[in-house]
């Protein structure tokens, strides 16, 4: 059993042309507090303090009231399924988990988050989130279809 | 009512190189938009000097470059006074002839050279070097999203919402190719007929979405060059202008997994969706522009690159009702025989694409002045283009006619 760890993605990604260093894919540094979040199996969401607002980890600027936003805020991590593919044709690591299926969750605070959904997929069906290693190797989020108690 | 722009500018002249994978010598993006350009100013009748604004569409994946628009202007030995990419995807491709028309419109400039053109398949495993290529490295491409996968969220909830069945869409993928099996240059023109059967029984990729139901791949490159100028600069004779009637263009997100996070803005105004593509804010500036209507339009060409976006397209486009795309087509709207004619390169999905171009604009500039290179459409006065850049993103509509206004 490997730590569960995520991917920093706060220095982006190294492109490469062979030797030749071409530049800096995605530098996130405000995103590290939801990955930071993920590490620990909780789920945070960006948190506008003006408004109150919730908002994707990846939000810089709060869309309602153009407020500056890099606090973080548990987030219920319930919400619906508003779509999803099964995906049955796949390449690299992936090849060999199809068929799975990925969607986009409408998380209960109106924030819509892509994600690997597990569980019988149907239109907004209820979803909770959960923390597992996907085929990459790095913990992510994920979204378990809730079953009738 | 029509706007200062609508009719103010022609393109006087058009260029387009081919090189297939079946091609002894693979020719790069470069060369191939230069073969265009050239072929373009020669038909236009003008030289290097004349050359006023230098716009492309963005840098194709084989020929990357820090400027690529400064690389097409070395080699062409021009000395533009505006030289920039025009991109919003692959949607830009028309933009490169909108934004022309605003420059040649405010006199800054006579003459536009607008190049698009792609080869990657001659360069890269397309499969390989695609599947995540829309997805958003850090929220969607860890997940395995595929391209089709991203696709397949606004085709599963489209069909949900509006009751589109599978079969319906599957239409599409079955009038495209007849108009392919006529076309010298359709990737499918030699593969036959389909039925609505055998798209619903091609293997699933991403459900809902079947391999028929996804384009396919150019199985080559193509660059496609326009020369655009203003009206009172077009001779009367002997040349045979296309005029732009009326364009509009709309973008909404680069991530689908965030579109809908936007609200209260284009598509989004009635509350948050992923289903209203901003193909309809497009059209209606278009339309608006060029003051004609739906169904003064007698030909449609459209880089949707799959079934459902099709009838997502024809709804937004105004040929249909929102959510009717499915009985429009059923009901024969865009038979190959008798219907509205729809995608006759065959479309991306049997044409093939091959990244952005002005391909699709040129089939309608030649169908119009009767000299097209597949099925001839008689009678045809005004057409229509929609560029679209992925995932469902960003989206240009352009209309165009042979008679000066
Ligand atoms: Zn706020």
């Amino acid at each position: 059993m490997t730590e569960e760890t995520t991917i920093d993605w706060s220095t982006g990604m190294r492109l490469m042309a062979g030797d030749m260093f071409l530049g800096l894919y995605q530098p996130s540094p405000e995103t590290t507090g939801y990955w930071d979040g993920v590490r620990r199996h909780e789920f945070l969401l960006k948190h506008c303090l003006r408004c109150d607002g919730c908002h994707h980890p990846r939000r810089i600027l709060c869309p309602d009231c153009n407020e500056a936003v890099s606090a973080w805020k548990p987030a219920k991590g319930t919400g619906k399924l508003h779509s999803y593919s099964e995906v049955h044709r796949a390449t690299g690591v992936f090849a060999k988990s199809t068929p799975y299926t990925v969607g986009i969750v409408e998380l209960d605070e109106g924030v819509p988050l892509f994600a690997r959904i597990f569980g019988e997929p149907g239109i907004d069906v209820p979803v909770e989130v959960d923390f597992r290693v996907l085929e990459q190797g790095a913990l992510l989020p994920v979204f378990v279809v809730k079953t009738a108690p | 009512m029509t706007t200062q722009l609508s009719g103010s500018c022609a393109i006087v002249g058009m260029g387009r190189s081919i090189s297939l994978k079946s091609d002894a010598e693979r020719k790069t993006p470069l060369q191939l938009v230069v073969d265009a350009a050239s072929q373009a100013m020669r038909e236009a009748g003008i030289t290097r000097k004349q050359v006023g604004a230098l716009l492309t569409g963005r840098m194709p994946r084989t020929y990357c470059s820090l400027q690529y628009n400064q690389a097409v202007l070395n080699e062409l030995k021009i000395t533009p006074m505006i030289s920039t990419e025009v991109t919003s995807h692959g949607a830009g491709a028309l933009g490169t002839i909108e934004l022309a028309v605003v420059l040649l419109q405010a006199r800054v400039i006579d003459y536009a050279l607008c190049v698009c053109g792609e080869a990657s398949p001659l360069w890269i495993e397309m499969v390989e070097g695609s599947a995540n290529w829309e997805a958003d490295l850090q929220f969607e491409a860890p997940y395995g999203a595929t391209t089709p996968a991203l696709y397949a969220q606004v085709a599963q909830r489209y069909m949900h919402d509006y009751n589109i069945r599978p079969e319906q869409c599957a239409r599409v993928a079955v009038e495209n190719r007849l108009w392919a099996l006529d076309h010298p240059q359709a990737a499918m023109r030699k593969k036959g007929k389909i039925s609505v059967d055998d798209v619903l029984s091609s293997r699933m990729v991403a459900s809902p979405l079947r391999m028929l139901d996804c384009a396919a791949w150019f199985p080559g490159g193509i660059g496609s060059a326009a020369v655009i100028t203003r009206a009172d600069l077009v001779p009367e004779s002997p040349s045979k202008p296309s005029w732009i009637l009326g364009f509009g263009q709309s973008s909404t997100h680069e991530w689908i997994g965030e579109r809908f996070a936007l609200r209260g803005a284009g598509p989004t105004e009635n509350g948050p969706n992923i289903t209203n593509l901003g193909v309809g804010e497009a059209a209606r500036q278009a339309y608006a522009m060029s003051g004609l209507r739906p169904a003064d339009v007698g030909i449609v060409e459209t880089s949707a690159p799959f079934t459902f976006a099709n009838l997502m397209v024809l709804e937004e486009l105004g040929f249909c009702g929102k959510g009717e795309g499915g009985d429009f087509v059923e009901g024969g709207g865009i038979n190959y025989d008798g219907g509205l004619p729809f995608n006759t390169t065959g479309g991306y999905l049997s044409f093939g694409q091959s990244g952005q171009g002005l391909y699709l604009l040129k089939e309608v500039l030649e169908q119009i002045h009767g000299e097209p290179e597949g099925r001839p459409v008689p009678g045809v006065k005004v057409g229509l283009v929609h560029g679209h850049g992925g995932p469902l993103a960003c989206h240009s509509v352009m209309l165009v006619g042979g008679e000066r206004p």
